[in-house]
């Protein structure tokens, strides 16, 4: 049931930004506030951890509690260039902010409602006026995802480093570029195509053994209306979302501007280490044929491509206050 | 189970007649029939389930059985923190023993939780009605935001990752998985097991005129005579299910507690409150929050009087503690009008005028109020099937 003035309170798309560092501010505050799940118990930096490349270090990301994760969490380092998202690539464009209030309101992630999360916004004095110096408004869950995604522009890496490049580093960009045929996929400026692929990698086999992780994948497949989601023993990847069969167990090419900081790898973490990804590769197939060396040589081009990363540090959030003038104020 | 006599009530005749007789004759005259005792409770044709010869619910059917393992599983709610049971205890009278409910983790709760005992017998639940049957009231609370926030695909396939689940599911509905519909029809056909209609109150109005102490009769006539609670609380649930606004005073906790503020603004947004209500509401506006019609601001439906002793706290907002403060409230002649200024008209109750009690008198009332309640009903907890650990399927 859609609220009578629903474009009063909430907002029907975007409001005009009137100061843009208090919206920043106050997105850095909600991406770090627990408040914006369910039950308050995780936040955005839950799985998108400053300290793990702003994605959560595990192999497959946990999910709102008592569900598990069947993917793995990809950092939002320069997630503000990033034109296709999700792993299924389920969103598209240069907007951020479907795929962000996804993921808060979607049933695996924070699993919030837009219009509990407005009332809490209401019930903090710091964010109420930090909504008003942003947007000139009261809060709304629209607010919430401007201010989140202006956060967002600001988790980009910095210029590159003024040193000298190893020989090892040097081959390694041949290599990329050439023998290891990694550019075939990893092209342009983010080194990605941005495109899916099906490149083989092995199933992580507990997605199907833990039942709170095949209960997620579950209903991630029944989300997507995927026809035999109760047989279905691998990951169809972008599949779920186009139902080609071209597509069935492909996944978007991740960009590798910040790589080696994100750790474990590929869309189900099952590499830990980044030789662990180029032996993939130079194994697959016919083969690459790389030499040890040459293997060690794309490693070392994979970590150079790492800048220095925002300083960014979690805001405490600040506390449901009540006003002493309760029933004399506006709602 | 036991012998049914559906006799109105007749305490002159009683008094006058029948001292030391054990059952009514059918042949005399009721003073009034505003009061009966409590046959077995309505079963939905759509879903049946098994009741003795009397025509009450048997707690061995196999669908009650699963449903009671449901009614306790936290499973179904969004983290796996709550269950029914968490907020209908049988501990706290199926209810929780607070004056404002229990809520989901992060989130605080607005009303009085209302207790499951006897709610087969209402034909609408919850305070403002909203819900026509046991089986959408469980759904609604199971999946409210400030409830149990639970998500119906994923308790489907929770449960399909359970074996004693599917197995149960299958033998009770038929179907080769748990679906979600047959959740709430297993907790409903569990909660018409969850009944007491064999309190002192309806053995008296059975016949056995020994059941109630003479305290109870008194206060039963007060009850039905100079209190006038029979204005509203008639039949054999001793509630009209109608609407009234009789000011019952706001529970501190709106002006104190955050999220409680947070809930309140949430539960008006929801419903589609006109802004200009959302903006100056500081009381909860009961009915119209279902209607949106001014006329219902302020009304609750009228409580059932049963099973009190073990309901604690009363009213709406839990305002009340005790049955000795719920009878002085009345005593006053109720409370003032709250929602007038938003109205924009009086809602408020005119059934309502000072009682003139004495003090034994409103210990006779409370007697009677008593008399309902019954022995205390409780349940053996089950013991929650796990999941299973999951083979890959190729």
């Amino acid at each position: 049931m859609l609220p009578l003035f629903a474009l009063a309170l909430n907002g029907c798309g975007e409001n005009p930004v009137h100061d843009e560092a208090a919206l920043i501010e106050l997105g850095n505050y909600l991406f770090f506030d627990q408040r914006l799940s369910g039950d308050g118990s995780i936040s955005c930096a839950t799985c998108h951890d400053p300290n793990h490349g702003w994605a959560d270090g595990s192999p497959l990301s946990q999910t709102y509690p008592a569900s598990d994760g069947f993917r793995n969490s990809k950092s939002l380092i320069n997630v503000s260039s990033r034109t296709v998202f999700y792993w299924d690539g389920a969103y598209s464009g240069s907007d951020p902010s479907e795929p962000t209030a996804e993921m808060i309101t979607g049933k695996l992630f924070l699993n919030m409602h837009d219009y509990l999360l407005t009332e809490r916004m209401k019930q903090v004095p710091e964010y109420v006026a930090l909504f008003e110096r942003a947007l000139g408004a009261e809060p709304s869950f629209d607010g919430v995802i401007q201010s989140l995604v202006a956060f967002q522009t600001t988790l980009t890496t910095g210029d590159e480093l003024e040193s000298l490049e190893s020989a090892s580093v040097q081959r390694g960009r041949d290599l990329f570029g050439g023998k290891a045929q990694c550019s075939t996929c990893h092209s342009g400026v983010r080194m990605t195509d941005a495109l899916a692929h099906s490149t083989g990698v092995p199933e992580n086999p507990i997605i199907f053994q833990d039942p709170l992780r095949h209960t997620a994948y579950r209903v991630y497949l029944k989300e997507h209306e995927v026809e035999d989601y109760m047989t279905i023993g691998q990951d169809v990847g972008r599949f779920a979302v186009t139902k080609n069969e071209l597509d069935r167990g492909a996944f978007i090419t991740p960009d590798l501007r910040q790589v080696a900081d994100t750790a474990p790898f590929m869309h189900n973490g099952v590499f830990s280490t980044l030789q662990e990804v180029v032996r993939f590769y130079d194994e697959r197939g016919e083969g690459l044929g790389l030499t040890p060396t040459e293997m060690t040589d794309v490693v070392s081009f994979l970590e150079n491509l790492s800048r220095a990363m925002p300083e960014i540090s979690d805001m405490p959030s600040p506390a449901y206050q009540v006003s002493a003038e309760w029933l004399e104020v506006s709602n | 189970m036991r012998r049914l006599l559906n006799i109105p009530f007749a305490p002159v005749f009683v008094g006058l007649f029948l001292v030391g007789a054990t059952v009514f004759s059918g042949a005399l005259e009721p003073v009034f029939d505003a009061l009966s005792a409590l046959g077995p409770p309505p079963i939905p044709a759509d879903n049946p389930q098994s009741v003795d010869e009397d025509g009450y619910p048997l707690s061995d059917d196999p669908k009650v059985e699963l449903g009671k393992i449901l009614y306790f599983e936290n499973r179904l709610s969004g983290d796996a923190s709550v269950s029914c049971a968490d907020c209908h205890s049988d501990q706290f009278g199926w209810s929780d023993g607070q004056d404002l409910c229990l809520a989901y983790q992060g989130t605080g709760n607005w009303r009085n939780c209302p207790t499951v005992m006897n709610a087969a017998y209402l034909d609408r639940l919850f305070w403002d009605s909203r819900s026509d049957r046991l089986e959408n009231q469980a759904l609604d609370a199971a999946t409210s935001a400030v409830e149990g926030h639970g998500n119906q695909e994923m308790m489907e396939e929770r449960l399909r990752q359970i074996p004693d689940y599917v197995a149960r599911f299958t033998e009770v509905f038929g179907t080769e998985w748990p679906e979600k519909e047959d959740i709430w029809r297993a907790i409903a056909a569990f909660e018409r097991t969850i009944i007491q209609p064999d309190t002192p109150f309806d053995n008296y109005m059975r016949g056995d005129e020994l059941a109630l102490s003479p305290d109870a009769i008194a206060g039963m006539e007060l009850f039905t005579g100079k209190a006038a609670c029979i204005q509203c609380h008639t039949g054999p649930l001793l509630t009209d299910q109608k609407f009234h606004n009789i000011g019952v005073p706001d529970n501190p906790l709106f002006a104190s507690d955050p999220l409680v503020q947070i809930t309140f603004r949430f539960q008006q947004y929801m419903r589609g409150v006109p802004e200009e209500i959302y903006r100056k509401a500081k009381t909860d506006l009961g009915v119209y929050l279902e209607t949106l019609n001014p006329e219902d601001m302020g009304k609750f439906r009228t409580a059932p009087l049963r099973y009190l002793i073990y309901t604690p706290p009363y009213m709406h907002n839990g305002a009340f503690f005790t049955l000795e403060e719920v009878v002085d409230f009345y005593n006053q002649g109720g409370g003032s009008d709250q929602v007038e200024h938003l109205a924009g008209m009086r809602t408020r109750t005119s059934l309502l005028r000072p009682l003139g009690l004495t003090e034994n008198e409103k210990r006779q009332l409370i007697a009677f109020l008593e008399s309902t309640s019954g022995e205390e009903v409780k349940v053996e907890r089950p013991v929650l099937p796990e999941y299973a650990v999951l083979e890959t399927h190729d």
